[in-house]
């Protein structure tokens, strides 16, 4: 992490009735990163969020954002601040580029800038010749793409994503992220909250939330290196079959699927007994639950192991 | 407050405005129609009322009079029945709505320069039928009264025919004209009621009410922004309502216009207010309508709308001006037909101010709350 003051939150709680939602939370991340925030459905996520955007007050707590306090001088904030809710958020009767004019126009941006800022947005996302659409008819991807649009037209410093991509088509998640490399690459910052592990793989920094606290921060790295064990893929003629036999077993603790394979968090006690990663010899528990013509090879820890193995490790 | 913000906020509302044909329709067309449709209801002309004659007296005197009674146009004479006995079940079963009764001995009377007393008896089920009625049969004898009088020539001294009407069912009559300038704030305010309950729920259901917190809008530039664009579609509504309603009826005007539109323009300044408020209070789409509907039915009811405030309970008298519709008539009501000025209507036109006021300010303060959750 670096020495510019990106976001500092500090004991940030947030409650609705009797649910702690955001219980204290504590996170560090530097400027310039694109930060994956992790965890399961009720972690906390979109209430962290809402409060860094201002929309919602903390009962305690303060997050500093570019030094400004998101608590206390919200309306300095706002500016900076490009804010994507979970759910489609713009006027459905607008078109995409009423829309886009309109939220720049009330952010005060200025008649020229409007005029660029637009059809640049929307020329590099690939939406220029739906500009006259009205929202509610553009698809699942579109929409997504055309809420980024309207957050990135104020040139906002940190843009704050709330699960942009759920429940979108791949091939439209696969272009937004590389929208979201280019606003990397623009030296923004970005807050991400995300279910899919192969997103998280392509931020700068993870947190993994949970039960309203951040219990893991990192980069994606460091939070692999910290997952003890080995992570083994296993290629065979049912991934679905191997994949139930696995599951509960002692000595393993995790396994999922990665297209047509298996990968398999083989436990560290396990593991130590196994020679070094990419030495193709694998522990005996394992083979024996495995089909005899399954192909086994280590390979390096992925984010869906960091996930399962954390998610499991704050459940018990 | 920033005067561009604002604009953005409008320019935004009336695109979406023009999006929504419906809504136009709703707002332009449905009142007026609901207006002429209403107002036959309670303006229809009332003729050819089935009514039953019992001569009892038999005279030439008796006979001018049922002819009186026939020829107007009014009445049509279904019935004569011997006796005044056989009257109540004609009534009762509504074969006939009027009875007239002419006693024996009424020429008699009249020749000896005393006054003949006639019955007129109306079935006053009907309020409005009862009304017109009621009226047509006192002109009825005034008028054969001069005839007589002029035949016998000045100074006769003669008093003539007393008709004792009496209706039955339903003493309280209320005048038509009265109708018509009070369906045009009821008819204004659920049109306005109905359209922005929507206005702010809507745009909290869409989640574009939280992407305006992440803006530097404030909520009284919203609520700025929420308003006029219906304020201005609520005066042409006003306009056109009121024209048809006064026009198309012929609803005679003694007042002063200033007051009029000054009481109207206030009444739908509140009427936006509590849409507003009610919009931003609720959840969801469905509860603004139900909480509406919810509201319309007592606020038409208590504000002397169908029923006289004067005629209600005194425990309910105070809680009527809590009702925001009840000023509105009162001033309606009193420019439209006795011509009352600014001076006379003071209370009810500051009331209406009040309202505004406070529906604008909680308004402004439920918008301040933001969303909690």
């Amino acid at each position: 992490m670096t020495d510019d003051p990106g976001l500092a939150i500090r004991g940030l709680t947030k409650s609705f009735g009797e649910i702690e939602a955001v219980a204290g939370v504590e996170l560090d991340v530097p400027r310039g990163a694109v930060f994956g925030l992790l965890g399961p459905d009720g972690a906390g996520k979109s209430t962290l969020i809402r409060m860094l955007a201002t929309v919602l007050v903390p009962d305690a707590g303060d997050a500093e954002i570019f030094g400004l306090s998101a608590a206390h001088s919200p309306d300095r904030l706002t500016p900076r601040i490009g804010y994507m809710s979970q759910r489609f958020s713009m006027y459905p009767d607008l078109s995409v580029a009423e829309n886009l004019e309109f939220f720049a126009r009330i952010r005060g941006v200025p008649k020229p800038r409007r005029r660029e800022r637009a059809p640049e947005l929307l020329e590099s996302m690939g939406m220029a010749p739906f500009a006259k659409r009205q929202a509610r008819l553009l698809s699942g991807g579109m929409k997504q793409k055309l809420m980024l649009a309207s957050t990135l037209m104020h040139d906002p410093d940190l843009l704050l994503l709330d699960e942009p991509t759920t429940g979108v088509d791949p091939v439209s998640r696969r272009e937004f992220w590389r929208i979201l490399a280019d606003i990397h690459a623009e030296g923004r910052t970005v807050l991400v909250a995300t279910p899919y592990m192969d997103e998280a793989e392509r931020c700068t920094h993870v947190g993994f939330m949970d039960a309203g606290r951040i219990t893991h921060s990192g980069t994606p790295q460091e939070l692999k290196d910290a997952i003890p064990g080995t992570l083994l893929e296993v290629i065979a003629p049912d991934p679905r079959a191997v994949l139930a036999a696995l599951r509960d077993q002692p000595g393993i603790s995790g396994a999922h699927l990665l297209g047509n394979t298996v990968r398999v968090l083989v436990a560290r006690r396990l593991a130590d007994e196994a020679p070094p990663p990419g030495s193709a010899v694998i522990p005996d528990t394992v083979r024996d639950l495995l089909p005899a013509n399954a192909e086994i090879r280590p390979v390096e820890m992925d984010m869906e192991s960091v996930f399962s193995h954390l998610a499991e490790e704050a459940a018990a | 407050m920033s005067w561009r913000r604002i604009r953005t906020l409008i320019w935004k509302e009336f695109t979406q405005l023009r999006r929504d044909p419906m809504l136009l329709r709703l707002l332009m067309i449905m009142p007026v129609a609901q207006l002429i449709l209403f107002g036959y209801v309670v303006a229809v002309d009332i003729k050819h009322l089935d009514t039953a004659v019992v001569d009892l007296d038999g005279t030439a005197t008796s006979r001018a009079l049922t002819d009186a009674f026939a020829g107007s146009g009014y009445f049509t004479i279904a019935q004569r029945p011997a006796s005044e006995s056989e009257l109540q079940p004609l009534l009762d079963t509504g074969q006939v709505t009027v009875a007239v009764v002419i006693p024996e001995g009424t020429q008699q009377r009249l020749l000896a320069g005393q006054t003949a007393g006639i019955g007129v008896v109306v079935d006053g089920s009907d309020s409005q039928i009862s009304s017109v009625a009621s009226g047509y049969a006192s002109q009825i004898v005034a008028r054969a009264n001069l005839e007589r009088l002029s035949e016998l020539g000045p100074g006769s001294g003669s008093p003539g025919i007393d008709a004792r009407i009496r209706v039955m069912f339903n003493p309280t009559l209320d005048p038509i004209n009265t109708m018509i300038p009070a369906l045009i704030a009821a008819i204004l305010m659920i049109s306005l009621a109905a359209i922005m309950s929507q206005a702010v729920v809507r745009e909290r259901e869409s989640g574009t009410l939280e992407q305006l917190f992440v803006t530097p809008v404030r909520p009284s530039e919203y609520i700025a922004g929420k308003l006029t664009p219906y304020a201005v579609l609520a005066l042409v509504q006003m306009g056109i309502v009121a024209a048809v309603g006064t026009l198309w009826f012929q609803v005679p005007f003694y007042g002063n216009l200033g007051v009029v539109l000054l009481g109207l323009a206030l009444f739908l300044l509140v009427c936006i207010g509590q849409g507003l408020l009610i919009s931003l209070l609720v959840r969801t789409r469905a509860q603004a309508i139900q909480t509406t509907l919810f509201l319309m039915l007592p606020m038409m009811i208590l504000s002397g709308f169908i029923f006289p405030v004067e005629s209600m309970p005194e425990v309910i008298r105070p809680f009527t001006f809590l009702i925001p519709l009840r000023h509105a008539l009162e001033v309606l009501r009193a420019s439209f037909i006795k011509g009352s000025g600014f001076a006379d209507l003071a209370v009810p036109l500051l009331a209406l101010a009040g309202f505004a006021v406070l529906f604008f300010g909680s308004a402004i303060a439920a918008t301040r709350r933001r969303i909690t959750e």
